[in-house]
């Protein structure tokens, strides 16, 4: 019987254009339509910044022995011509304009400290509201620093090497796949969580307030079936629902990632193919069912409670920020899995989908993760089940 | 038959409802002592204003709402201790029953004939024989939110009927329906006597008692004010018309 109402109501479901819209199609093209867009966008930025011609205006190179090392810079710093400027309030002005792009500033008294051996401060001038222009002008001081150090080194005898005793050499020990996990790894449980929410929310509504609204719900509750068998069939509806947009979701991203060349490095790729293995992706729909159903159960009283579609969607719509809120906590490289944290719901599903990424997923941290999410999960079928059978919820 | 004995239903009013209400009473009483009895082959009618308790009347026979005391006997079958069973016997339909506008009617019918577990075969024979009665080989693939408000009535007629039920329940059946339209209701009222099922029905419409119910009650402010046979009723009224004598009766 519960087969019989779950049919009937996927079927119903599958026709609402509204949900097959938030359960499919959004999921399905929002990776693969945002990553596009970022990586194109930001490419292209990067692109015309570095590739950008700029002029560097110049105050108070007297010798111009700075003006030569700049016109001498090395081609891949990206293209660039000096103007000689005659006070600084003008170069300033044209930087504002937009006349030149970066503005240096010598002091005059640079041969005084030269000569004394002391720091000279070198002031570069730019528009940091424009993209690039701090990093071009960082690179054209560690050139000119790099050949002032040199030079002063040489004044002074003193080797170079010589003066630092000791190199650091840094290396990493953690496995590329840990890093991707640690790094890169909170966004595929914020996708599932998000996109599991958001699967739940119409089908939830329809299929309790709306039946209330259109009238149908008294026409079921004379058949014999009971009030629990209804629930679980369109329990199971809505957490199909869920469950499906977090799968398309999830397909979007490997859409992306597989065809539309958004990660250029091959070894990165590699790591991802070797992280989306059939026992990880089976490890993750396990940990995010429980959150589903818990989902569903926390949206169902809610929907059986409201009046209208109106009315059930201005609930439940702030209700998805709270819960997707601490999914955002694996977006933080610091927060780890442990006996805690795995007893917080959701950020336990984050933060073991995290782990499960990097490869480093305790299998007690798991059990915990997974045993709180099944209680949680139990208890909102309890609520749901109390909140259907009330006569006053059901009818309006 | 039905056998409804000293039924009594009280609601819980919520904050906001004893607001809207203006009274400070945490409970609202529905329906009050109501005894009547709906004979197999006869239809019943109960008839009172709006908010007599009619509805409320009909949804605890229909075992929607569960009495707070009293008893109910659907086709010998104790309906407050075995609501499941008593609904396979109970055929519901109300003026404002909706159906899944996203299904076709077929798809409807289906879909009830399985939730009260007719048979396959009979089911075939049931929707063959509603379809060419009610008329409906036209429109059984369209979708439901298609459909014209006749078309529908008739599809709900057809899922009320689709498990052949010995109990009757119309809740104010040709409410918001044009004439046309409620002459189908008629029609299937007509039909379940003849078939010895028992009907009962509330209206607010004297005209439709009068063309229809063998017995009725009149019910207001939760309490029945007069039952009897509909013959007696004429017999006995005291003002020119039915009309004027179930106000009086309701305002006395």
């Amino acid at each position: 019987m519960i087969f019989t109402i779950f049919k009937k109501e996927l079927i119903d479901t599958l026709r609402d254009k509204r949900t097959m819209r938030t359960m499919l199609l959004i999921p399905l093209l929002v990776f693969p339509i945002m990553l596009t867009l970022f990586v194109n966008v930001s490419s292209s930025f990067e692109k015309n910044a570095s590739e950008e011609k700029i002029i560097l205006g110049v105050w108070g190179d007297r010798s111009g022995k700075y003006t030569k090392q700049l016109n001498q810079m090395p081609k891949g710093l990206g293209e660039m011509s000096t103007r000689s400027f005659e006070d600084s309030a003008k170069l300033k002005q044209a930087i504002g304009n937009g006349e030149i792009q970066l503005g240096l500033i010598i002091p005059k008294n640079e041969e005084v400290l030269l000569r004394n051996k002391v720091s000279i401060p070198l002031t570069w001038l730019f528009d940091a509201s424009e993209i690039g222009r701090q990093e071009r002008a960082e690179s054209y001081m560690n050139v000119i620093s790099d050949n002032a150090e040199l030079i002063r080194l040489k004044e002074l005898g003193v080797d170079a090497d010589k003066l630092h005793p000791l190199v650091p050499v840094y290396e990493n020990c953690a496995s590329d796949k840990k890093m991707i996990g640690q790094l890169a790894g909170g966004i595929l449980p914020y996708i599932f969580i998000a996109f599991g929410f958001i699967g739940c929310m119409y089908p939830a509504i329809d299929l309790f307030t709306g039946e209330k609204e259109r009238g149908t719900i008294e026409t079921l509750l004379t058949t014999p079936i009971s009030r629990w068998q209804i629930l679980v069939g369109k329990m199971l509806v809505i957490v199909s629902s869920g469950m499906l947009a977090a799968t398309c979701a999830l397909i979007g991203l490997f859409v992306s990632i597989e065809f539309l060349d958004i990660v250029k490095n091959k070894e990165i790729l590699d790591i991802v193919h070797g992280i989306l293995t059939p026992l990880f992706i089976l490890s993750m729909f396990s940990l995010l069912l429980p959150l589903v159903v818990f989902f569903a159960g926390v949206m169902i009283p809610i929907a059986v409670y409201a009046k209208s579609f109106k009315e059930a969607q201005s609930i439940i719509t702030p209700l998805n920020f709270v819960m997707v809120l601490p999914a955002m906590i694996g977006f933080f490289p610091g927060i780890e899995l442990n006996a805690m944290t795995a007893a917080i719901p959701v950020v336990n599903i984050v933060l073991s989908t995290k782990e499960l990424i990097s490869g480093t997923l305790s299998i007690g941290y798991y059990a915990i993760s997974l045993g709180i999410m099944l209680i949680l999960a139990i208890l909102s079928v309890v609520v749901s089940y109390k909140q259907f059978g009330k006569e006053s919820r059901i009818l309006n | 038959m039905i056998n409804v004995s000293h039924l009594r239903k009280e609601f819980e009013l919520s904050r906001q409802q004893q607001k809207e209400l203006n009274t400070s009473d945490k409970i609202a009483l529905a329906v009050n002592d109501v005894s009547f009895e709906c004979k197999a082959g006869k239809v019943y009618s109960l008839l009172g204003p709006n908010g007599a308790g009619k509805t409320t009347t009909l949804r605890m026979l229909s075992t929607i709402l569960t009495p707070t005391s009293g008893g109910i006997e659907i086709a010998g079958i104790d309906a407050v201790k075995y609501p499941q069973e008593a609904r396979k016997k109970i055929g519901f339909l109300t003026g404002s029953t909706g159906l899944y506008a996203r299904l076709t009617p077929i798809e409807i019918i289906d879909y009830f004939a399985a939730l009260y577990q007719v048979p396959n075969k009979e089911r075939d024979e049931r929707k063959k024989y509603l379809f060419h009665l009610l008329n409906m080989e036209d429109f059984l693939q369209k979708r439901i939110g298609k459909l014209s408000t006749g078309m529908k009535q008739k599809v709900s007629i057809c899922r009320t009927m689709i498990h052949d039920p010995e109990v009757v329940i119309f809740d104010e059946p040709t409410s918001g329906l044009d004439v046309i339209t409620a002459e189908n209701i008629i029609k299937l009222i007509r039909d379940c006597k003849d078939q010895g099922k028992t009907v009962i029905f509330s209206s607010h419409i004297m005209s439709e008692v009068d063309l229809l119910c063998d017995d009725l009650a009149i019910i207001h402010k939760g309490s029945l004010k007069y039952q009897g046979s509909m013959n007696d009723f004429r017999q006995h009224m005291e003002a020119t018309n039915l009309t004027e004598e179930f106000i009086r009766i309701v305002q006395r």
